[in-house]
């Protein structure tokens, strides 16, 4: 892309004709050219007409409601939120871990040494996906690495543990128990390898699934 | 280009301002039409869903990505959620063969509203009045959902040669549909 105008790129990009790479690029550099911004708006009002003349789906309500779920105020898993989530999951982890730590000095440390990982996931690239379907009303994400290396499973709202699967080739692996503290839960898990589907379970019974993507 | 085609000025404002009631409202507001830009490139409707979710999720993320200069909210919502369906389509290395898109009529779809078939026709034949060099360039991107490099590579024609036809085109495109 030049640098300096969009120029043909604004039509590319309205199209989705970018890669993510150079689609990236070019919206950092409308965020400074009021010009070029105007004609990426005109490339997407372009754009825009002739999807309206596709056919028109009515949007689920379900979807409706992940989109408010997403914007209330106690359940924006934004970035910043979920870095407010983890610190918090943390928290929670930490002030029972002092208590813990005058009668285990080895527990003591196993929470510490989760604590410095959710430090490095705070700060380090990282995806997310939902979780829905399965009947359930569960409030709940999955941040995870790019290279699967990692993964941390936030649930909001429950009041008893979720036990969280591996989805694969018609097998379930348990992964592991996320078990709420004040309405909030987290599971740290660390991988050496990608999972493309995680599953929550409440009783034997899928509650909600959520679908991994990677490059 | 009007400021905001659309006719809600005081709601693209706040959406520019990242107030959270403006992405609700607008999200209320452009509801099936954002669904729609994501079915018609996914082809399934789970997908489409969170398609949706996580293109509104990454704006809200990342406050300052739309502002009034760009124009009107509703085509770079539709534009952003389109973004991300061709994203996660060739992040799964499908590629829908969606050429005969616009005469399609799937009936036989549960949650398929009207449409609107002068529109559709509006369209199609000002598509079909564009020189076929850029035609075939602008429906490569549009319906298949090729980026500019694949476009070069198939028809066998330089990068910026592709470039100018797209651009050239979806202008013309523009000026037809009188946007």
């Amino acid at each position: 892309m030049n640098h300096e105008h969009v120029g043909d790129d604004a039509a590319l990009y309205a199209l989705g004709a970018l890669s993510d790479r150079e689609a990236i690029a070019l919206q950092v550099h409308i965020r400074q050219c009021p010009s070029c911004a105007n004609l990426v708006g005109d490339a997407e009002d372009a754009v825009t007409a002739a999807a309206l003349a596709e056919p028109l789906h009515r949007a689920p309500a379900a979807l409706e409601r992940r989109i408010t779920g997403l914007l209330a105020p106690q359940a924006a898993f934004g970035r910043g939120s979920a870095v407010a989530a983890i610190a918090a999951a943390f928290l929670l982890g930490i002030l029972p871990s002092w208590y813990l730590w005058q009668q285990n000095r080895s527990m003591q440390d196993a929470v510490a040494s989760r604590g410095a990982a959710m430090a490095r996931i705070a700060e380090g690239p990282h995806r997310r996906a939902s979780f829905r379907g399965g009947g359930g009303n569960v409030a709940a994400d999955v941040m995870y690495a790019p290279d699967g290396s990692w993964y941390v499973i936030v649930v909001k709202g429950i009041s008893n543990p979720l036990q969280v699967a591996w989805m694969h080739g018609g097998e379930r692996t348990m992964l592991g128990s996320a078990t709420p503290h004040g309405g909030l839960a987290m599971l740290y898990l660390p991988k050496s390898h990608r999972m493309d589907q995680l599953a929550l379970i409440d009783g034997g019974r899928i509650v909600g699934r959520a679908a991994l993507h990677y490059d | 280009m009007a400021a905001t085609p659309d006719g809600d000025e005081a709601l693209a404002i706040a959406f520019g301002a990242h107030e959270r009631g403006a992405f609700a409202q607008a999200y209320r507001q452009y509801a099936s039409l954002l669904y729609s830009a994501a079915y018609n490139v996914l082809g399934n409707g789970e997908d489409a869903q969170d398609c949706v979710h996580d293109a509104i999720a990454k704006l809200w993320r990342k406050p300052g990505s739309y502002s009034a200069a760009r124009g009107s909210l509703r085509s770079f919502l539709v534009v952003c959620v389109r973004n991300e369906a061709i994203s996660r389509m060739r992040r799964h290395n499908r590629r829908l063969h969606m050429t005969q898109r616009l005469a399609a009529q799937p009936e036989d779809h549960a949650e398929l509203e009207a449409g609107d078939p002068i529109e559709r026709d509006r369209v199609r034949h000002a598509l079909e009045r564009l020189p076929d060099d850029q035609r075939i360039a602008l429906r490569l991107a549009f319906f298949e959902g090729k980026t500019h490099t694949e476009i070069a590579a198939d028809l066998q024609q330089p990068l910026g040669t592709i470039k100018g036809r797209i651009s050239h085109g979806l202008r013309k495109l523009a000026s037809a549909l009188k946007v």
